[in-house]
Protein backbone atom coordinates (compact mmCIF):
# COMPACT_ATOMS: atom_id res chain seq x y z
CA UNK A 1 0.00 0.00 0.00
CA UNK A 2 1.07 3.49 -0.96
CA UNK A 3 1.75 6.17 1.61
CA UNK A 4 -1.51 7.99 0.64
CA UNK A 5 -3.66 5.30 0.69
CA UNK A 6 -2.58 4.31 3.75
CA UNK A 7 -2.66 7.61 5.27
CA UNK A 8 -6.70 7.69 3.46
CA UNK A 9 -7.48 4.97 5.44
CA UNK A 10 -6.33 6.04 8.47
CA UNK A 11 -8.41 9.24 8.08
CA UNK A 12 -11.30 6.82 7.10
CA UNK A 13 -10.83 5.32 10.09
CA UNK A 14 -11.02 8.56 12.21
CA UNK A 15 -14.17 9.79 10.49
CA UNK A 16 -15.73 6.98 11.07
CA UNK A 17 -14.78 7.16 14.56
CA UNK A 18 -16.53 10.60 14.62
CA UNK A 19 -19.64 9.59 12.89
CA UNK A 20 -20.87 6.84 14.92
CA UNK A 21 -20.12 8.51 18.13
CA UNK A 22 -22.44 11.06 16.83
CA UNK A 23 -24.72 8.56 15.65
CA UNK A 24 -24.65 7.17 19.28
CA UNK A 25 -25.32 10.49 21.00
CA UNK A 26 -27.73 11.63 18.48
CA UNK A 27 -30.07 9.12 20.58
CA UNK A 28 -32.16 10.87 22.16
CA UNK A 29 -35.26 10.22 24.87
CA UNK A 30 -38.85 10.68 23.83
CA UNK A 31 -40.58 12.97 26.68
CA UNK A 32 -43.39 14.68 25.31
CA UNK A 33 -46.09 11.97 25.33
CA UNK A 34 -45.33 11.57 29.67
CA UNK A 35 -45.75 15.13 30.06
CA UNK A 36 -49.15 15.27 28.56
CA UNK A 37 -50.10 12.10 30.64
CA UNK A 38 -49.36 13.42 33.97
CA UNK A 39 -50.56 16.98 32.72
CA UNK A 40 -53.80 14.95 32.14
CA UNK A 41 -53.89 12.97 34.78
CA UNK A 42 -53.35 16.29 37.56
CA UNK A 43 -56.54 17.45 35.67
CA UNK A 44 -58.41 13.91 36.51
CA UNK A 45 -56.96 13.87 39.78
CA UNK A 46 -58.08 17.41 40.71
CA UNK A 47 -61.65 17.33 39.09
CA UNK A 48 -62.34 13.87 40.94
CA UNK A 49 -61.45 15.52 44.01
CA UNK A 50 -63.27 18.42 43.98
CA UNK A 51 -67.01 16.74 42.77
CA UNK A 52 -66.67 13.57 45.23
CA UNK A 53 -64.10 14.91 47.99
CA UNK A 54 -63.36 11.17 47.59
CA UNK A 55 -59.43 10.81 49.86
CA UNK A 56 -58.47 7.59 47.37
CA UNK A 57 -58.82 10.51 44.21
CA UNK A 58 -55.08 11.53 44.14
CA UNK A 59 -53.22 8.47 45.65
CA UNK A 60 -55.10 6.22 42.66
CA UNK A 61 -55.10 8.75 39.93
CA UNK A 62 -50.99 8.97 40.50
CA UNK A 63 -50.61 5.07 40.84
CA UNK A 64 -52.62 4.41 37.40
CA UNK A 65 -50.35 7.47 36.06
CA UNK A 66 -47.64 6.10 37.07
CA UNK A 67 -48.33 2.32 35.70
CA UNK A 68 -49.51 4.03 32.38
CA UNK A 69 -45.94 6.09 31.70
CA UNK A 70 -44.44 2.23 32.62
CA UNK A 71 -46.16 0.86 29.65
CA UNK A 72 -45.29 4.05 27.42
CA UNK A 73 -41.82 3.85 28.15
CA UNK A 74 -41.43 0.07 27.86
CA UNK A 75 -43.49 0.25 24.46
CA UNK A 76 -41.38 3.92 23.21
CA UNK A 77 -37.98 2.63 23.90
CA UNK A 78 -38.11 0.15 20.47
CA UNK A 79 -34.29 -1.12 20.69
CA UNK A 80 -32.95 2.56 22.01
CA UNK A 81 -29.74 2.27 23.55
CA UNK A 82 -29.80 4.01 27.27
CA UNK A 83 -27.99 6.66 27.57
CA UNK A 84 -26.03 8.12 30.85
CA UNK A 85 -28.49 11.76 29.90
CA UNK A 86 -31.89 9.42 30.07
CA UNK A 87 -30.75 7.54 33.28
CA UNK A 88 -30.05 11.67 34.72
CA UNK A 89 -33.19 12.59 33.57
CA UNK A 90 -35.46 9.90 34.44
CA UNK A 91 -33.72 9.69 37.99
CA UNK A 92 -34.94 13.51 38.87
CA UNK A 93 -38.57 12.84 38.16
CA UNK A 94 -38.45 9.09 39.99
CA UNK A 95 -36.72 10.81 43.12
CA UNK A 96 -39.80 13.76 42.71
CA UNK A 97 -42.59 10.81 42.57
CA UNK A 98 -40.82 8.74 45.38
CA UNK A 99 -41.01 11.83 47.44
CA UNK A 100 -44.37 12.69 46.68
CA UNK A 101 -45.35 9.05 47.41
CA UNK A 102 -44.03 9.24 50.68
CA UNK A 103 -44.78 13.11 52.08
CA UNK A 104 -48.42 13.32 51.05
CA UNK A 105 -49.66 9.80 52.85
CA UNK A 106 -47.54 10.60 55.80
CA UNK A 107 -49.37 14.28 56.00
CA UNK A 108 -53.10 12.63 55.48
CA UNK A 109 -51.91 9.35 58.43
CA UNK A 110 -50.64 11.80 60.81
CA UNK A 111 -54.07 13.43 60.84
CA UNK A 112 -52.43 17.33 61.01
CA UNK A 113 -54.15 19.76 59.22
CA UNK A 114 -51.96 21.37 56.75
CA UNK A 115 -53.23 24.76 54.51
CA UNK A 116 -54.05 23.47 50.95
CA UNK A 117 -52.20 26.85 50.02
CA UNK A 118 -49.21 25.49 51.50
CA UNK A 119 -49.34 22.01 49.94
CA UNK A 120 -49.62 23.23 46.41
CA UNK A 121 -46.77 25.67 46.96
CA UNK A 122 -45.01 22.26 48.41
CA UNK A 123 -45.86 20.76 45.25
CA UNK A 124 -45.08 23.21 42.67
CA UNK A 125 -41.67 23.63 44.43
CA UNK A 126 -41.07 20.20 43.79
CA UNK A 127 -41.81 20.36 40.66
CA UNK A 128 -40.04 23.25 40.01
CA UNK A 129 -37.11 21.62 41.39
CA UNK A 130 -37.01 18.84 38.79
CA UNK A 131 -38.11 20.78 35.80
CA UNK A 132 -35.04 22.90 36.41
CA UNK A 133 -32.52 20.30 36.56
CA UNK A 134 -34.13 18.74 33.71
CA UNK A 135 -33.67 21.78 31.98
CA UNK A 136 -29.94 22.18 32.91
CA UNK A 137 -29.17 18.84 31.96
CA UNK A 138 -30.70 19.26 28.80
CA UNK A 139 -29.46 22.60 28.32
CA UNK A 140 -32.99 23.60 27.37
CA UNK A 141 -34.13 27.20 28.19
CA UNK A 142 -37.82 27.02 27.47
CA UNK A 143 -38.02 24.16 30.03
CA UNK A 144 -36.19 26.69 32.69
CA UNK A 145 -38.93 28.97 31.50
CA UNK A 146 -41.54 26.12 32.91
CA UNK A 147 -39.72 25.71 36.30
CA UNK A 148 -39.54 29.00 36.55
CA UNK A 149 -43.76 29.22 36.30
CA UNK A 150 -43.89 26.48 39.16
CA UNK A 151 -41.87 28.62 41.52
CA UNK A 152 -43.74 31.46 40.60
CA UNK A 153 -46.71 29.29 41.53
CA UNK A 154 -45.29 28.18 44.61
CA UNK A 155 -45.13 31.93 45.45
CA UNK A 156 -48.37 32.78 45.07
CA UNK A 157 -49.57 29.76 47.01
CA UNK A 158 -47.68 31.39 49.90
CA UNK A 159 -49.28 34.60 49.69
CA UNK A 160 -52.49 34.05 48.27
CA UNK A 161 -56.08 32.74 48.61
CA UNK A 162 -56.78 28.30 48.21
CA UNK A 163 -58.46 29.51 45.16
CA UNK A 164 -55.91 31.65 43.44
CA UNK A 165 -53.49 28.94 44.37
CA UNK A 166 -55.78 26.18 42.69
CA UNK A 167 -56.14 28.33 39.66
CA UNK A 168 -51.88 29.28 39.43
CA UNK A 169 -51.14 25.64 39.93
CA UNK A 170 -54.02 24.86 37.25
CA UNK A 171 -53.02 27.47 34.71
CA UNK A 172 -49.18 26.28 35.31
CA UNK A 173 -50.02 22.58 34.39
CA UNK A 174 -51.55 23.36 31.22
CA UNK A 175 -48.46 25.25 30.44
CA UNK A 176 -46.16 23.29 31.72
CA UNK A 177 -46.81 19.97 31.29
CA UNK A 178 -49.36 19.48 28.58
CA UNK A 179 -48.65 22.47 26.28
CA UNK A 180 -44.96 22.07 26.64
CA UNK A 181 -45.55 18.28 25.98
CA UNK A 182 -47.18 18.70 22.97
CA UNK A 183 -44.39 20.95 22.02
CA UNK A 184 -41.73 18.51 22.90
CA UNK A 185 -44.00 16.04 20.88
CA UNK A 186 -43.71 18.10 17.84
CA UNK A 187 -40.15 18.51 18.61
CA UNK A 188 -39.39 15.22 18.39
CA UNK A 189 -41.31 13.98 15.53
CA UNK A 190 -39.52 17.33 13.50
CA UNK A 191 -36.24 15.72 14.85
CA UNK A 192 -37.31 11.86 14.19
CA UNK A 193 -38.15 12.78 10.44
CA UNK A 194 -34.85 14.81 9.72
CA UNK A 195 -32.79 11.73 11.30
CA UNK A 196 -34.82 9.15 8.73
CA UNK A 197 -33.75 11.81 5.78
CA UNK A 198 -30.26 11.79 7.28
CA UNK A 199 -30.01 7.68 7.10
CA UNK B 1 12.33 10.35 13.28
CA UNK B 2 10.01 9.22 16.12
CA UNK B 3 8.79 5.43 16.21
CA UNK B 4 5.22 5.65 15.10
CA UNK B 5 2.77 3.47 17.46
CA UNK B 6 0.98 0.28 15.88
CA UNK B 7 -2.29 0.36 15.97
CA UNK B 8 -4.35 -2.54 17.71
CA UNK B 9 -5.60 -4.88 15.53
CA UNK B 10 -8.52 -5.97 17.28
CA UNK B 11 -9.90 -2.64 17.02
CA UNK B 12 -8.48 -1.62 13.18
CA UNK B 13 -11.03 -3.92 11.97
CA UNK B 14 -13.68 -1.50 9.76
CA UNK B 15 -16.61 -2.93 12.16
CA UNK B 16 -15.45 -3.40 15.46
CA UNK B 17 -14.46 0.26 15.01
CA UNK B 18 -17.75 1.39 14.22
CA UNK B 19 -19.00 -0.81 17.03
CA UNK B 20 -16.56 0.40 19.51
CA UNK B 21 -17.86 4.13 18.66
CA UNK B 22 -21.00 3.72 18.70
CA UNK B 23 -21.02 1.89 22.48
CA UNK B 24 -18.89 4.89 23.55
CA UNK B 25 -21.92 7.16 23.11
CA UNK B 26 -24.22 5.32 25.19
CA UNK B 27 -24.75 3.34 28.39
CA UNK B 28 -25.91 -0.13 26.63
CA UNK B 29 -27.30 -0.66 23.16
CA UNK B 30 -29.21 -3.75 22.20
CA UNK B 31 -28.11 -6.14 19.51
CA UNK B 32 -30.99 -4.80 16.56
CA UNK B 33 -30.05 -1.07 17.00
CA UNK B 34 -26.40 -1.50 16.39
CA UNK B 35 -27.47 -3.75 13.57
CA UNK B 36 -29.37 -0.72 12.07
CA UNK B 37 -26.92 1.67 12.57
CA UNK B 38 -24.08 -0.26 10.80
CA UNK B 39 -26.19 -2.00 8.54
CA UNK B 40 -24.35 -5.33 9.44
CA UNK B 41 -25.68 -8.96 8.51
CA UNK B 42 -26.73 -10.64 11.80
CA UNK B 43 -23.74 -13.23 11.64
CA UNK B 44 -20.95 -10.74 10.80
CA UNK B 45 -22.07 -8.38 13.72
CA UNK B 46 -22.91 -11.55 16.06
CA UNK B 47 -18.90 -12.84 15.14
CA UNK B 48 -17.07 -8.95 15.37
CA UNK B 49 -19.34 -8.65 18.78
CA UNK B 50 -17.67 -12.04 20.20
CA UNK B 51 -14.02 -11.04 19.25
CA UNK B 52 -14.46 -7.54 21.31
CA UNK B 53 -15.86 -9.58 24.34
CA UNK B 54 -13.40 -12.14 23.75
CA UNK B 55 -10.97 -8.91 23.91
CA UNK B 56 -12.70 -7.69 26.88
CA UNK B 57 -13.81 -4.37 25.51
CA UNK B 58 -17.59 -4.93 25.34
CA UNK B 59 -19.77 -7.09 28.42
CA UNK B 60 -23.05 -8.87 27.25
CA UNK B 61 -26.09 -9.02 29.19
CA UNK B 62 -29.24 -11.25 28.02
CA UNK B 63 -32.68 -10.88 29.18
CA UNK B 64 -36.11 -10.97 28.54
CA UNK B 65 -38.52 -8.20 27.94
CA UNK B 66 -42.15 -9.13 27.40
CA UNK B 67 -41.31 -12.82 26.71
CA UNK B 68 -38.89 -11.46 23.65
CA UNK B 69 -35.12 -12.17 24.52
CA UNK B 70 -32.72 -8.85 24.18
CA UNK B 71 -29.14 -9.10 24.25
CA UNK B 72 -27.67 -5.63 25.65
CA UNK B 73 -24.02 -4.51 24.98
CA UNK B 74 -21.83 -2.21 26.86
CA UNK B 75 -18.46 -0.76 26.32
CA UNK B 76 -15.89 -2.10 29.25
CA UNK B 77 -13.68 0.14 30.90
CA UNK B 78 -10.77 -1.74 29.21
CA UNK B 79 -12.55 -0.91 25.95
CA UNK B 80 -12.55 2.52 26.56
CA UNK B 81 -8.97 2.40 27.37
CA UNK B 82 -8.40 0.92 23.98
CA UNK B 83 -10.54 3.33 22.24
CA UNK B 84 -8.60 6.42 23.64
CA UNK B 85 -5.54 4.58 22.71
CA UNK B 86 -6.45 3.76 19.59
CA UNK B 87 -7.51 7.19 18.31
CA UNK B 88 -3.77 8.67 20.17
CA UNK B 89 -1.91 6.31 18.12
CA UNK B 90 -3.95 6.82 14.77
CA UNK B 91 -3.79 10.62 15.48
CA UNK B 92 0.09 10.18 15.80
CA UNK B 93 0.01 8.67 12.97
CA UNK B 94 -1.76 10.61 10.89
CA UNK B 95 0.41 13.27 12.36
CA UNK B 96 3.44 11.85 11.24
CA UNK B 97 1.92 11.18 7.94
CA UNK B 98 1.43 14.77 7.45
CA UNK B 99 4.79 16.07 8.79
CA UNK B 100 6.56 13.53 6.11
Amino acid sequence: MTVNAEELELKDRLNLIEVMITEGRRTTESWGSIFVVWGIAFYVAFAWFVLSHSPYAWPITMICTYALTRVINARRRGGQPRTTMGRSIGSIWKAMAISMFILFPAIGISGKTVDPSILTAIVATMLGISTAASSIILKWKLQFGCALIWWTVAVVSCFGTIRQSMIAFLAANLLCHISFGVYGFICEARRTSQGASHA
Amino acid sequence: MPELPELNPVIHGKLRLALLSLLVGVEEAEFTWLRSKTGATDGNLGAQLAKLEEAGYVSVKKKFVQRKPQTLYRITEAGRAAMAEYVRALKQMLGGAIGA
